[in-house]
C-alpha cells in the first residue's frame, strides 16, 4: 500500500511543476517594479503641486498636500490589492495612470489658484475626491472580476446597458445640457455625470463578445472587387446599426466626439476580429459621408467645421461660439514654446474651460513642447501596453477586449488633442486621466482595472520555462 | 519666502528632466519587449547531437544536403525547405507524410500532457487544458524556450474541432513535426516529436 503511494508521488510531482517553478523564479518581481515606479510617480505628482505653488503663490502651503497624500495612499492600496489578487498583472499601467492623474490634478489646482477658487469650489479638490472614488471603483472591479471571461457571458447585457446609458441624457428631467451638448445627467443641482464615458466600456465588452460569436460570417464570405474582398450586402447590418447609432448621437445629443469615439471603436474591433481592410474603408466612407452631410445641415456641426478651417479669420474669432477658445489655446501653446513658462507661471486661465477640454493647451503652455511630448509618450506607453496584453492573450475574447479598451483611450486622446491642436474639428471629449471630470476618471480607472485583470490572466496560465 | 527666478528655472527644467527619466525608466524596463528576451547560451559540451540538429535547423537553406543526414528521425526524409518544388506540391506532400504518422491524432480527450523529450529540461511535463499553448522566447508564452534558435513568438498549439493543431507563427528557424518543417497548421499525432530550436516535445496520454 505504502509502496504504491510512494510510486505515485514522483509521477504526480512533475505535474505541479509549472506553477511552482514560476513562484520560485519570480518572487513578485513585477509588483516590485510597479512599487518602485509608483513611488517615483507619486513623487513627481507631489513635485508638480509644489512647483505650482512656488510659481503661482511664491510659497508652499499644505492645503492640497493632505489630499494628494490621500490619493497616493489609495493608489498604493490598489498596488497591495494587486499583490494578492493579480500578482502577474502588468507593472507599468498603474504608475502611468497615476502620473497622468496627478499631473492633471496639479494643473487643475493651478487654474484654481488663478481663478481664486478654494474649498469645495476648487475643481482640484473635487478632482482629487473623484480620483479617490475612481480608484476605489478600480479596486472593486479587481476584487469582483477574477477572470475576464466572466464578462463574455454578459455580452448582450452590456450592449443593453450601453444603449440605456446613451439614452439617459435624453430623458427629460434627468438630462442636462452643457454648452450645447446633451450628454450629461444630473441628480439635484450638483452631482452631474456623463454616462457616455461608462458606456464606452460596456460597448467594448459588447463588441468583443459579439464579434467573437459572429465574426465568421463577417470575415469569410464576400465578393472580390479590385484587390479587396468586400462583405455581402446582408452582412452590413451591424455596421449600419452602429452608423445609425453614432449619427443619432450627433443629431440628438449634439456631440460629434462621442459619435466618432463609438464608431471608431467598433471599426477597429471589427478590423481586428476579421482582418479585413474593406470594413475600415467602408466604415470611414460612411462616417465621413455622414459628418459632411451633418456639417451641411446641422448648425453646430457647421460652426465646428468653420472654426476649424478658418480659425484665424477675425469674423469667426469674434463670433459667439466662434474660434476664440481654439485660437487662445493655440496662443497658449505658442507662448509655451520648447520648455514652457514653468508650472504656475503662465496664463492658461485666459482660455475658456482650461481645466477640462483645454487642459492639454494649459499643460502645453506651462510645460512646453518637451512636457507635452512627455505626456503623449505616457499615453503611447499606456496604449502600447494594452495592445501588448491583447496580443499576448490566449482567448479571442480577451484579445479583442484588451485591444478595444486600450484603443478607446488612444482614440479619445487623438480626438481631444487633435481638436485642441487644430488637426481635426474640435469636439468636446475629456482627455483621459488629465481633464477635470468625475465620470471620465471613473471610466478610465475601470479600464485600468480591466487591463490589469486581463494581463494577469494572460500571464497566469500554466507556464514552463525551458 | 520668496523664490528667485533662477531657482524656479532650475526647478522647472529639473521637473521636465524627471518626467522624461520616468518615461525612459519604463522603456528600459520594457526592453525585453522591444528587443526580445535575452538568449541563454547552450553549454558547448552538453548534447552535441542536439546542438548540431539545432544548427541544421538554424541554417536550413545553407546546407540542404547535410540536413537529411542530421535528422534524428530517419523514417522521414526531409525535403530541403528551400527546394525548387512548387509550394502547393510541397504542402500536399507534407500533409500526406504527416497523415502516415504513427498513432492517433491528439484530441482534447486523449492528450493530457506535453512532455519535453530533448533539450535542457528533458523529462519535464506540462499539463494540457482546453487553452491554447503559445511557445516562444517571450516571457508571456505558456512554454518559454530560451535558446538561440527560438523566435519570440514561435508556434502555437491549439484545439481546432477538438484536435490539437500546431501552427508555426512565421518563426525564423521553423517548427518541425516528425522532422518535417511546418507550413500550415497541422494536426499533431500522439507520441510524435515536435521540434522547436534545440527542444523537442511530444503530446502524450
Amino acid at each position: 500500500m505504502s509502496n504504491s503511494r510512494a510510486a505515485d508521488a514522483p509521477a504526480r510531482a512533475p505535474k505541479s511543476k509549472p506553477g511552482s517553478t514560476r513562484r520560485l523564479h519570480l518572487p513578485q518581481k513585477m509588483r516590485n517594479v510597479e512599487l518602485f515606479l509608483l513611488l517615483v510617480a507619486c513623487g513627481i505628482n507631489a513635485a508638480a503641486v509644489v512647483l505650482v505653488q512656488l510659481g503661482a503663490l511664491g510659497h508652499i502651503d499644505t492645503t492640497l498636500v493632505v489630499l494628494g497624500a490621500g490619493l497616493s495612499g489609495l493608489v498604493l492600496c490598489l498596488h497591495i490589492v494587486l499583490r494578492f489578487v493579480a500578482r502577474d498583472a502588468d507593472p507599468f499601467i498603474l504608475p502611468i495612470a497615476t502620473l497622468l492623474n496627478g499631473i492633471g490634478i496639479a494643473m487643475i489646482y493651478r487654474i484654481d489658484i488663478a481663478n481664486g477658487d478654494a474649498g469645495w469650489d476648487s475643481a482640484a479638490v473635487r478632482q482629487t475626491v473623484w480620483s479617490g472614488l475612481a480608484i476605489a471603483c478600480a479596486i472593486t472591479v479587481m476584487l469582483v472580476i477574477r477572470n475576464h471571461r466572466v464578462l463574455f457571458r454578459y455580452t448582450y447585457v452590456s450592449g443593453f446597458v450601453a444603449v440605456i446609458l446613451l439614452l439617459l441624457p435624453l430623458v427629460p428631467g434627468l438630462g442636462r445640457e452643457v454648452s450645447g451638448a446633451r450628454v450629461w445627467i444630473g441628480i439635484g443641482s450638483f452631482a452631474t455625470f456623463q454616462p457616455g464615458e461608462i458606456a464606452k466600456i460596456a460597448l467594448a465588452i459588447f463588441f468583443a463578445g459579439y464579434l467573437v460569436r459572429n465574426r465568421d460570417s463577417l470575415s469569410m464570405v464576400g465578393r472580390k472587387v479590385l484587390w479587396m474582398k468586400f462583405p455581402r450586402l446582408r452582412d452590413l447590418g451591424p455596421i449600419l446599426v452602429l452608423w445609425a447609432l453614432s449619427m443619432s448621437v450627433i443629431i440628438f445629443q449634439r456631440d460629434l466626439g462621442t459619435a466618432l469615439l463609438y464608431f471608431g471603436l467598433f471599426l477597429v474591433m471589427l478590423y481586428i476580429a476579421t482582418g479585413r481592410l474593406s470594413w475600415v474603408l467602408l466604415g470611414m466612407t460612411l462616417f465621413i459621408g455622414g459628418a459632411i452631410i451633418a456639417s451641411q445641415t446641422l448648425d453646430y456641426v457647421h460652426g465646428r467645421f468653420q472654426n476649424w478651417l478658418d480659425a484665424l479669420n477675425p469674423d469667426v474669432y469674434g463670433a459667439d461660439g466662434g474660434s476664440y477658445q481654439l485660437v487662445q489655446g493655440l496662443f497658449g501653446l505658442a507662448k509655451g514654446g520648447l520648455l514652457g513658462t514653468g508650472l504656475g507661471q503662465g496664463r492658461p486661465e485666459i482660455t475658456p474651460v482650461p481645466q477640462s477640454d483645454y487642459i492639454i493647451a494649459s499643460l502645453g503652455e506651462e510645460l512646453g513642447l518637451a512636457g507635452l511630448f512627455a505626456i503623449l509618450a505616457l499615453y503611447l506607453l499606456f496604449v502600447a501596453r494594452g495592445f501588448r496584453i491583447g496580443f499576448a492573450g490566449h482567448d479571442d475574447f480577451g484579445k479583442l477586449l484588451g485591444v478595444g479598451l486600450s484603443f478607446v483611450v488612444a482614440l479619445q486622446c487623438f480626438i481631444v488633442i487633435g481638436g485642441v491642436t487644430r488637426v481635426i474639428p474640435l469636439t468636446g471629449l475629456t482627455t483621459p486621466f488629465l481633464a477635470a471630470g468625475g465620470s471620465s476618471l471613473v471610466a478610465n480607472w475601470i479600464i485600468v482595472a480591466l487591463l490589469l485583470r486581463l494581463s494577469d490572466t494572460v500571464r497566469n496560465q500554466p507556464r514552463l520555462v525551458v | 519666502m520668496n523664490v528667485s527666478e533662477l531657482t524656479l528655472l532650475v526647478l522647472r527644467l529639473g521637473f521636465l528632466l524627471v518626467l522624461w527619466l520616468f518615461i525612459f525608466g519604463i522603456v528600459y524596463a520594457l526592453r525585453s519587449d522591444l528587443f526580445g528576451q535575452r538568449v541563454r547560451k547552450q553549454p558547448k559540451d552538453g548534447a552535441p547531437a542536439v546542438a548540431s540538429a539545432g544548427l541544421a535547423a538554424a541554417f536550413p537553406s545553407a546546407m540542404p544536403a547535410a540536413a537529411p543526414v542530421m535528422q534524428p528521425a530517419p523514417a522521414f526524409v526531409q525535403p530541403p525547405p528551400a527546394s525548387a518544388a512548387a509550394p502547393t506540391e510541397q504542402l500536399s506532400a507534407q500533409a500526406a507524410k504527416i497523415d502516415l504518422g504513427p498513432g492517433d491524432k491528439a484530441t482534447a480527450q486523449n492528450a493530457t500532457r506535453l512532455v519535453i523529450t530533448s533539450g535542457p529540461k528533458a523529462g519535464t511535463e506540462f499539463p494540457l487544458t482546453v487553452e491554447s499553448v503559445t511557445i516562444g522566447r517571450s516571457a508571456d508564452s505558456s512554454l518559454v524556450i530560451r535558446d538561440d534558435y527560438t523566435s519570440t513568438h514561435h508556434a502555437r498549439l491549439m484545439l481546432w474541432n477538438d484536435k490539437w493543431m500546431i501552427q508555426d507563427l512565421d518563426s525564423t528557424n521553423g517548427t518541425f513535426l516528425a522532422g518535417i518543417r511546418l507550413a500550415v497548421p497541422t494536426p499533431v499525432p500522439l507520441n510524435t516529436t515536435v521540434k522547436i530550436g534545440a527542444t523537442s516535445f511530444e503530446l502524450r496520454r
